[in-house]
């Protein structure tokens, strides 16, 4: 860098998103904290580790092939043409190319003088897929393996997320320009897909000892500890600041960008590349966590666990279009997608007896796919896209938003990349027999012998006098 | 092993080189050595785990048992 503006843009901009990754790391302290607060007191030393280790594990994959996958698959392979390298194939290069930004052996993928933006790209998204895992791992809370668990979330937090990504959450991605897909805070791309998901895992795994009786009727497992998950949410709620944050870019020149001649704008943008604010965004986010809330105390009777979760939920069920909606429809339509979730969570747990142990499965995955519908009928016919404009099912240029572009979007989320390779991967662990902790230990508890231990310590060190 | 010597020489070269950690192109090695790391951290772990949750079952205990073993240090 040797022009000093072109400096202050560079350096702001790796400051701005390495400020994110700050923010969105108290997402996953509100995670841990949040599910312990909700695990039953023999099982919270696993439960912790269980969603701790995550972060190496989906770390170290993320640099092995998460972040290569995400650069590589926007045409599907072979169901639109890239913009960058008009091949239906792997983006490898073509400027924006996999093997170029993100092989793990690439000169980007490391300290690199003359690259400040790499590195903080990289970690962002790498916060999005702890998110996503960390998702799935309350839902499966007490009677999953850790083994079991650490595949899974390898599975979700560094291929499936990111596969969709590629597809709806890239400003090259075909189902922007086949579906008109837009999901600009990811109602869809991390929440509906971690829904779906864990959904696919709790049908395999099953439901707690004890959760339904011998006729089928579900007893209520509530948190043991509500004072962590209150304040594990509000953790959330603080790191999804950094989360909206992360998925603009802070400062960009559209009129070069969209190849009209002799036109500066700078502005703000999404994650493609169409205009935004961050200081509209911040209004939507606020109006969002409000409805969430609203809806959630009054569907719930008050009940605190379910209008702190209606919080989150709502945020989710707007981040689909809040990049351009008023703050009035953020508000609206996290109070609806909130409460159809909550609805949703009971219908399924009797219906179909899954325990989902902390609502995730409602939370994310319901509010995120009504997030994605209703983002359908309210943004329909903006463009998808500042590129080009073209119609649905083309694919050389992009669709505008439209209702069935969203259901089909919400489908692909929510049931092809979520709930299909869930329950496939749970299938197959299950197969090996790896799946699930036995049966004598989920009773006993999964901390039993460390309390044991703990308690023998304690005897010793108390009846010592030296 | 230093990939620069001399910052002065490095940062006045006419295109500055980026890479600056050590050993500049053994990257894949780097990588395998982190994959191999990886993979076998995941098989003894599951050993591990598989091995302890046999012999806390054998073991049979109840579900309220653990409430005896409630640390108050």
């Amino acid at each position: 860098m040797t022009n000093e503006l072109t400096a202050l843009t560079t350096i702001f901009t790796e400051f701005y998103y390495w400020m994110t990754v700050v923010l969105m790391f108290l997402i996953h302290v509100g995670f841990c904290m949040y599910e312990v607060g909700a695990s039953r007191y023999k099982h919270h030393q696993h439960t912790l580790m269980k969603n701790t280790m995550l972060i190496p594990l989906v770390t170290i994959t993320w640099f092995f092939f998460g972040w290569w996958i995400y650069w590589a698959f926007p045409t599907g392979p072979g169901i639109a043409p890239s913009i960058m390298t008009e091949s239906t194939g792997l983006v490898l290069g073509g400027g924006f190319g996999a093997n170029e930004l993100a092989n793990a052996t690439n000169a980007l993928m490391a300290v690199n003088l003359n690259d400040h933006i790499m590195g903080v790209f990289w970690a962002a998204f790498l916060l999005f897929s702890w998110t996503a895992a960390s998702i799935v791992s309350g839902a499966v809370i007490e009677r999953i393996t850790t083994f079991a668990f650490g595949i899974l979330a390898i599975a979700i937090g560094s291929v499936f997320w990111t596969i969709d990504a590629a597809w709806g959450w890239h400003f090259d991605g075909w189902m922007l320009k086949i579906l008109g897909y837009h999901d600009a805070y990811a109602s869809g791309v991390i929440h509906a897909v971690c829904g779906g998901f864990a959904l696919g895992i709790l049908a395999v795994l099953g439901p707690r000892i004890g959760k339904f009786t011998s006729s089928g009727e579900p007893r209520n497992i509530g948190p043991r500890n509500p004072w962590l998950v209150c304040i594990g949410l509000f953790l959330i709620y603080t790191g999804f600041w950094g989360f909206y944050a992360a998925c603009n870019i802070p400062i960009f020149d559209l009129g070069p960008e969209y190849g009209m001649e002799g036109v500066t704008f700078f502005t703000a943008t999404n994650i493609y590349v169409t205009p935004t604010t961050l200081s509209g965004i911040t209004m939507n986010f606020l109006l969002s966590l409000a409805g969430g809330l609203l809806a959630g105390y009054w569907v719930s009777k008050g009940d605190p666990f379910w209008t702190y979760s209606g919080g989150l939920a709502g945020i989710i069920a707007a981040s689909a279009g809040n990049d351009l909606y008023h703050p009035m429809q953020s508000l609206i339509i996290a109070g609806v997608g909130t409460t159809i979730a909550y609805k949703l969570h009971y219908w399924v747990e009797r219906t179909f007896k899954i325990d989902d142990a902390v609502g995730a499965v409602a939370v994310h995955g319901y509010a995120g796919v009504v997030g994605l519908v209703i983002c359908g009928f309210v943004l329909w016919g903006y463009p998808s896209s500042g590129y080009s404009v073209g119609s649905m099912w083309v694919g050389t240029d992009y669709a505008p938003i439209n209702p069935l572009g969203m259901i089909i979007g919400a489908i692909i989320m929510f049931g092809v990349l979520g709930f299909l390779p869930g329950w496939i991967l749970a299938k197959i662990l299950h197969g090996m027999g790896k799946l699930r902790i036995p049966r004598e230990v989920e009773l006993a508890g999964l901390d039993y012998n460390i309390m044991e231990q703990a308690q023998k310590d304690e005897r010793a060190v108390a009846s010592s006098n030296r | 092993m230093a990939t620069v010597t001399n910052w002065i020489d490095h940062l006045s070269a006419s295109e500055v080189a980026g890479q600056v950690y050590p050993m500049v192109g053994s990257e894949m090695w780097w990588v395998l050595a982190g994959i191999i790391f990886l993979l076998a951290w995941i098989v003894s772990t599951a050993n591990g785990e598989a091995e302890e949750q046999e012999k806390l079952a054998r073991k049979r205990h109840g579900s309220n048992d653990y409430k005896k073993n409630i640390a108050e240090w």
